[in-house]
């Protein structure tokens, strides 16, 4: 062999498969925990504000309390299955 | 129609959120970007596959940044090098450590163990520049004005650090000096 041909064949042994599962897989898994930290990042001020407004507003919703409590369940639930919605479709627009 | 999407295609699907598409690039360019740093980065596999994926997650997170969606290889390419350098100056790197890039490596045919020896201790010894451009221009067969573009180094030093590397490599192979 020249010391071309040896440089060549040493080089080779070094590559990896074109295709490697387990790397990809290895890279998704990265990416979904990034994904969920900037999510939480993004969302806490959000949680903190609403948390803090709720609070603020903890008077005149216990005043307002005996008028909203019977649509009260139906609201939430409404709420709930609107979030599913939007989250069930962003998840298959994504994909 | 119907056939394999381009990476421009890719990239846009990626941008707008597909992570099947982001993940069909990773497969495409994964042995391209983890052979580089194998080559450039020194040490163990281990550590150039961990910063390979470290280059990829960066890659998604500044997707939109990509000038042109086409050529997504040198982009890639240029994030894995800026990981490496930063790598390469953060950690004390001896020759020795250098050196173990072939360590686990078995030896090919026609190639005797000193030899597998002696190009380590020679990649190893060569800069960090010169042994990227050694990695993509010899190993992986870019052109130079692909290596300059992806490296972010003039074309004339490319040319050089090739030069200045493949000879070095084969002088360690018995090769002469003007090889």
């Amino acid at each position: 062999m020249t010391p071309e041909e040896k440089l060549d064949a040493l080089f080779s042994v070094q590559t990896p498969p074109a295709r490697d599962l387990a790397f990809r897989a290895a890279v998704a898994e990265r990416i979904a925990r990034r994904r969920a930290v900037l999510q939480v990042v993004t969302t806490a001020p959000v949680a903190v504000a609403g948390t803090a407004a709720l609070w603020g507003l903890q008077p005149v919703l216990a005043s307002l309390g005996p008028v909203l409590a019977p649509s009260a369940t139906a609201l939430a639930l409404c709420a709930l299955v609107a979030a599913a919605a939007l989250w069930t479709a962003r998840r298959v627009s994504a994909a | 129609m119907g056939g394999l999407p381009t990476d421009a295609e890719l990239v846009d699907r990626a941008r707008a959120g597909s992570d099947a598409a982001f993940s069909t690039l990773v497969e495409r360019h994964q042995a391209v970007v983890r052979g580089f740093l194998r080559r450039t980065l020194g040490g163990g596999w281990a550590e150039a596959d961990d910063l390979a994926q470290e280059a990829f997650v960066t890659a998604w997170r500044t997707l939109d940044r990509l000038e042109e969606p086409g050529a997504v290889r040198s982009w890639l390419l240029g994030i894995a090098w800026r990981k490496a350098q930063d790598r390469i100056r953060g950690a004390r790197r001896g020759a020795a450590r250098d050196r173990q890039w072939l360590d686990s490596v078995e030896t090919p045919a026609g190639v005797s163990n000193e030899e597998r020896l002696a190009l380590a201790a020679a990649m190893a010894e060569l800069a960090p520049d010169v042994r990227a451009c050694v990695a993509l221009c010899l190993a992986d067969g870019w052109s130079h004005g692909e290596a300059s573009m992806a490296l972010g180094l003039p074309l004339g030093t490319v040319k050089s650090h090739v030069a200045r590397g493949r000879a070095r490599l084969l002088v360690a192979l018995g090769g002469s000096d003007d090889a």
